[in-house]
């Protein structure tokens, strides 16, 4: 039976060869998404490598109890801990054994390159730090140390980046000052540093600026020849003490840092493979038909198996062999089409200044994963035909017509329609539940995905019963204005609406997804724009490239003429507790009070306002709801041992501040010390008589210099936002657009297949006149059929699915439901052209076959 | 070429073929399906041309009706040189000049007969000529089963749907592939009576290709191939005289209408 079934393939191969890439394409973005995971990781592996050379470290103690927020969270390492006394470096130095000790003396800083604007380089970071000679990780490659402050020396990379060289003059961004600066030397880094842009000062510079309170996140301790890391760990441990510091050997620093490194990639790489995951479901729909295509024609060929001895299993098995070889194969084009991918994508990297690690790695997990998964998706898949193969009953070898069995649709049609209303049910009573039901407020991620869920599977199970109606009513103008094709066109797509249902199936999926994030980004925008109009009251916005406004922009833009008021939104990350709470990482934000006078508007739900100038704090409603805090209540908010208590003033609904606590600006900074403190949003409000539009043109002009600055009104500043939803917007359907092929691939497939299927209708059609324009035009019509049947049953469930997201999560800042009924008309008349694209094969396919011998095909 | 045409065929001739030829393969395995066939099909007349297995009947009438090429040889229909059109011409041949009733598979499943029958003028966009159609329709005995989908029909109704719909366009010429091959003796002499009257009350001409002696009996003239060659013909054919010519004209002496049937030439 095996012989068979390797036969079976071997003969008909093409027909199975769309499988074989719809596999291939699904398989290519997990095996892509592996090595990319392994990339990047081994990338940033290697940093930790080359950048954490010490074989000690000594650093601040875990702040009271809880652990420190994950990177996923946004914190980092040392985040939450408390910082070390610099004096310590001094006492290190002293201990036996110690051969150089380099205390982490670093910041955020913005380089200016050659071109007048910023160094940004996409994600990576860019930090200054201080160049100590004893730093084996900084080797000097060219020029000199920079002395003075107005001296700096950059890293290889970001000196190219830059466009700068030794001897020039630039400004850099420090210290929330603009300092121009010589750039006098040049330092390499021992490996690719992934596009980080670096800069170094000398050391008395940095400290300034970098640790003005005199400490620092953690000291790395080098051990002199012949002393290891346990010994150096042992030595120096009780000296640290002293000073409030653990001590790590080098390893363990490293290991942990890894760790994290892996953590975050760890969600990237869960992020990709649930798109993955999509495509192979996709995928799955389009093997589910050719195997369902093609046990139907070897309808004779299966009984006479069966008549000659062989026994259902064989024959299910014999078609599963098959699935399984279409499934191997497909994974082993699929993992190099993902190597192929990666290596694509590092270049792209590459050319946008991100240097990656230089081999592609390929291992054995991801290739042994990759396959098994793809070949495990075409078993599955082709289980059901395999099945009604197993099933065909001897006696069909001896008839003539291969009798067309219709399986009553009724038990899809009861399970379709109990899922879709049991599902629409749970999400509408998610987004209408009234907020005293608590437990639905909790659980609505989980309620809203399962009703999702079975929306969606309720539909798939649906939609062969509601094709043949649906596909009629769609078919009609092309009945009534393309005689006689229209009508044949019709006939064909509704002669088996389980297949053109399943074969629109794979397109409504990933047409839902579009429809739905189309539809959440249109209410997003939307309810921004509110946010701004509602909130913002001054006349003005201005915000940073990098997140963070340098202190002396601030000043300078309050004192340019015509300024009324500069309100700076400040925040930090904090530490906070109400009474007999545990302290919990979260951020808190700082603003002069007279800012709620005159740029911010936010809600009063209880209390008062007032009392923030009296050193109390507001924090927004959803958190006081959630945590249980009232007006009265003393929260403690503590950063690196400072901390302060201050009772709730007020309840307040705001969205235009993100985080739960709101400090009057000098509650704030007795917690928050400058260097751990971000302006992110400056509010400008007109002085009396000045039109806001000059007022806008002379900050701008005055902000120039900081390169990363802009000055936006508020309807630039909504549009910005709407922009930075877009960007989203876009990744998201370059993800989903794989699916979207694998269905349309679906839609060739199916309509090549039934192409092969109606040979001799085919041959009798071209028989008795049909042109063979008209019968590419038949082909291109049923295309356009399944693909807009796809993209409307998807549209729907997308779009209905995401209107329910705002009745929901309006706390969290979605207040309007936007349809974006334009991309939605875009989308279905992409579906007319991917129709029409994907029958371009068939139909030549069709129009091809030669006439005598389609009328006599067996 | 119309004038040639005319020099060629005569006024009483629907469809002829002079020096034809239809050699498959190449080299050693080359076989001469026709081997210089010169045939004239009359018009008004119901022929049929009969021979054993191999003997180039299916082929000559594939080559009539421009679905073959002839390796060699003149086609002409209706006045118009069949072998030197291109597809298009060809497709538009088999429109509006043709009709075609092959032996099985001859509806399309999701029309209606009615559709069906219509389709070739559907096709060219023509108006339906409804006295016509209807006189058509009767004929075959349809008239209730004009909304019936091809499965709904049995074997014979459907043939006698493939013959309306050969009709309905008033073709030069009916060129009919073992219609009733696949029926039982009853749906077949349905089918044979009414491509008959087509022929003497509708003034239709139809070529038939079959290897039963009985079906040829309904033939105003029958046409013997054997080994690509024409070897004789027989007026007012009866089933016995039919019988009695295979015999004389295949090799072996025996009866071609026992053979396998389904194979074609």
């Amino acid at each position: 039976m095996g012989r068979v079934a390797l036969r079976g393939i071997r003969a008909h191969l093409v027909r199975f060869l769309l499988s074989v890439l719809a596999v291939a394409l699904g398989v290519a973005f997990v095996a892509g998404t592996f090595s990319l995971r392994t990339m990047l990781s081994s990338t940033f592996n290697s940093i930790v490598e080359t950048t954490m050379l010490g074989d000690a470290y000594a650093r601040g103690a875990l702040e009271d109890g809880a652990e420190g927020p994950s990177v996923a969270e946004g914190g980092d390492v040392g985040g939450a801990r408390e910082r070390i006394p610099l004096t310590l470096v001094e006492e290190l130095e002293a201990v036996d054994g110690v051969a150089t000790v380099v205390p982490d003396i670093a910041g955020q800083v913005v380089l200016v390159g050659a071109d007048g604007t910023a160094v940004i380089n996409t994600q990576a970071p860019s930090f200054g730090m201080a160049y100590d000679p004893d730093d084996p990780t900084m080797v000097l490659s060219d020029g000199r140390a920079p002395a003075t402050a107005g001296e700096v020396a950059l890293e290889t990379v970001t000196m190219e980046s830059a466009g700068l060289a030794i001897g020039d003059s630039t400004t850099v961004i420090v210290g929330g000052a603009l300092v121009p600066v010589e750039v006098v030397g040049e330092i390499s880094g021992s490996g690719p540093l992934a596009g980080a842009t670096i800069t170094t000062f000398d050391e008395q510079t940095a400290l300034e600026v970098f640790a003005p309170d005199g400490k620092t996140a953690t000291i790395a301790v080098y051990a002199e020849d012949g002393v290891d890391q346990a010994e150096l760990v042992d030595a120096i441990e009780s000296v640290a003490a002293a000073d409030d510091a653990e001590v790590l050997t080098g390893d363990l620093m490293r290991e942990e840092a890894s760790a994290s490194i892996e953590e975050a990639l760890g969600f990237v790489e869960t992020f990709l493979l649930v798109f993955a995951a999509i495509s192979l479901f996709v995928g799955a729909f389009i093997i589910a038909n050719t195997f369902t295509m093609s046990v139907r024609q070897r309808m004779r060929e299966l009984a006479l198996l069966r008549a000659v001895g062989a026994s259902p299993t064989q024959v299910f098995a014999s078609v599963l062999i098959q699935a399984a070889v279409v499934g191997v194969l497909g994974s082993l084009a699929g993992v190099a089409g993902g190597l192929g991918l990666v290596s694509l994508l590092r270049v792209v990297f590459e050319q946008m200044g991100m240097d990656l690690t230089g081999s592609i790695p390929l291992d054995g997990f991801t290739v042994v994963v990759s396959v098994l998964i793809g070949t495990v998706v075409s078993v599955v898949a082709a289980a059901l035909p395999a099945r009604r193969a197993a099933l065909v009953p001897p006696v069909e070898a001896m008839r003539d017509d291969v009798a067309d069995v219709e399986h009553s649709l009724r038990t899809r049609a009861v399970v379709g329609l109990l899922l879709l209303v049991l599902g629409g049910a749970t999400v509408a009573f998610t987004a209408l539940a009234p907020d005293s039901i608590t437990w639905v407020a909790d659980n609505a991620g989980v309620m809203l995905g399962v009703g999702a869920g079975a929306v969606v599977i309720g539909m798939l199970a649906i939609a062969p019963v509601i094709a043949r109606t649906t596909l009629r009513i769609m078919a009609a103008p092309f009945v009534a204005g393309l005689k006689p094709i229209g009508t044949l066109a019709r006939g064909n797509v509704t002669r088996n609406p389980r297949r053109t249902a399943s074969t629109a199936g794979a397109l409504m999926i990933g047409m839902a997804l579009v429809g739905a994030a189309s539809v959440l980004a249109a209410s997003t925008q939307a309810s921004t724009a509110t946010i701004v109009e509602d909130e913002f009251t001054g006349d003005l916005i201005v915000q940073s490239a990098t997140y963070a406004i340098p202190q002396e922009a601030i000043d300078t833009m309050a004192d340019v003429d015509g300024v009324g008021s500069a309100d700076a939104i400040a925040f930090a990350s904090v530490r906070i507790a109400a009474e007999g709470e545990e302290p919990a990482s979260d951020y808190v934000i700082g603003v002069e009070t007279v800012a709620f006078d005159r740029a911010l508007n936010v809600t009063v739900v209880d209390g008062d306002l007032a009392s923030l100038d009296s050193g109390e704090a507001a924090v927004k409603r959803a958190d006081a709801e959630n945590r249980d805090w009232q007006v009265g209540d003393e929260l403690t908010v503590s950063l690196d041992g400072a901390s302060v208590t201050v009772p709730i003033g007020a309840i307040i609904d705001t969205r235009a501040l993100g985080s739960p606590v709101i400090l009057p600006m000098d509650v704030y900074e007795r917690v928050v010390p400058a260097t751990a403190s971000t302006v992110d949003t400056v509010i400008i409000e007109a002085a009396d008589g000045v039109a806001v539009a000059d007022l806008q043109a002379d900050l701008t002009e005055t902000v120039k210099p900081y390169v990363i600055l802009s000055v936006m009104d508020q309807e630039a500043f909504a549009s910005t936002l709407a922009d930075q939803v877009d960007q989203v917007l876009t990744i998201l359907y370059a993800l989903l657009g794989l699916s979207i092929v694998i269905a349309v691939l679906g839609i060739v497939n199916t309509l090549a297949l039934s192409v092969i299927e109606r040979t001799r209708e085919i041959g009798l059609l071209r028989a008795v006149g049909l042109g063979r324009l008209q019968l590419a035009g038949t082909v291109t019509i049923e295309s356009v059929l399944t693909a807009v049947f796809g993209t409307v049953t998807g549209v729907l469930v997308g779009v209905g699915l995401a209107s329910a997201l705002p009745a929901v999560y309006a706390d969290e800042g979605l207040t309007a439901l936007v349809i974006p009924w334009a991309s939605l008309g875009w989308m279905l008349a992409l579906a007319v052209v991917v129709g029409m694209l994907a029958a371009v094969w068939p139909a030549v396919r069709a129009a091809r076959l030669p006439v005598l011998e389609a009328v006599s095909y067996e | 070429m119309r004038a040639l045409a005319a020099d060629l065929t005569g006024a009483g001739h629907i469809a002829s073929a002079r020096g034809l030829v239809k050699v498959y393969g190449k080299g050693e395995t080359a076989v001469r399906a026709l081997d210089g066939v010169d045939v004239d099909f009359a018009r008004g007349e119901l022929t049929a041309i009969m021979g054993p297995s191999g003997s180039g009947k299916s082929t000559l009438m594939h080559c009539m009706a421009g679905l073959d090429t002839p390796t060699s040889g003149t086609v002409l229909v209706g006045g118009e040189d069949v072998g030197r059109m291109n597809q298009r011409a060809l497709t538009k041949l088999r429109r509006t000049r043709l009709g075609f009733v092959f032996q099985a598979f001859n509806l399309i499943p999701t029309l209606t007969a009615e559709e069906n029958i219509t389709l070739p003028l559907d096709i060219a966009r023509a108006s339906v000529d409804r006295e016509w159609f209807d006189l058509v329709v009767d004929a075959v005995g349809l008239r209730d089963r004009l909304d019936h989908r091809p499965n709904e029909l049995s074997g014979g109704q459907q043939q006698r749907v493939a013959c309306a719909r050969a009709l309905v366009s008033r073709p030069a010429v009916v060129f009919a592939d073992e219609p009733t091959g696949n029926l039982d003796s009853r749906s077949s002499g349905e089918v044979l009576g009414f491509l008959r009257r087509s022929v003497d009350d509708l003034a239709q001409s139809v070529v038939m290709v079959t290897h039963d002696p009985t079906a040829a009996s309904y033939a105003h003239r029958v046409l013997f191939l054997a080994d690509g060659r024409l070897v004789g013909e027989l007026e007012a054919p009866t089933p016995e005289t039919v019988l009695e010519a295979l015999r004389a004209y295949s090799p072996a002496g025996r009866p071609a209408g026992q053979h396998a049937a389904q194979v074609r030439a």
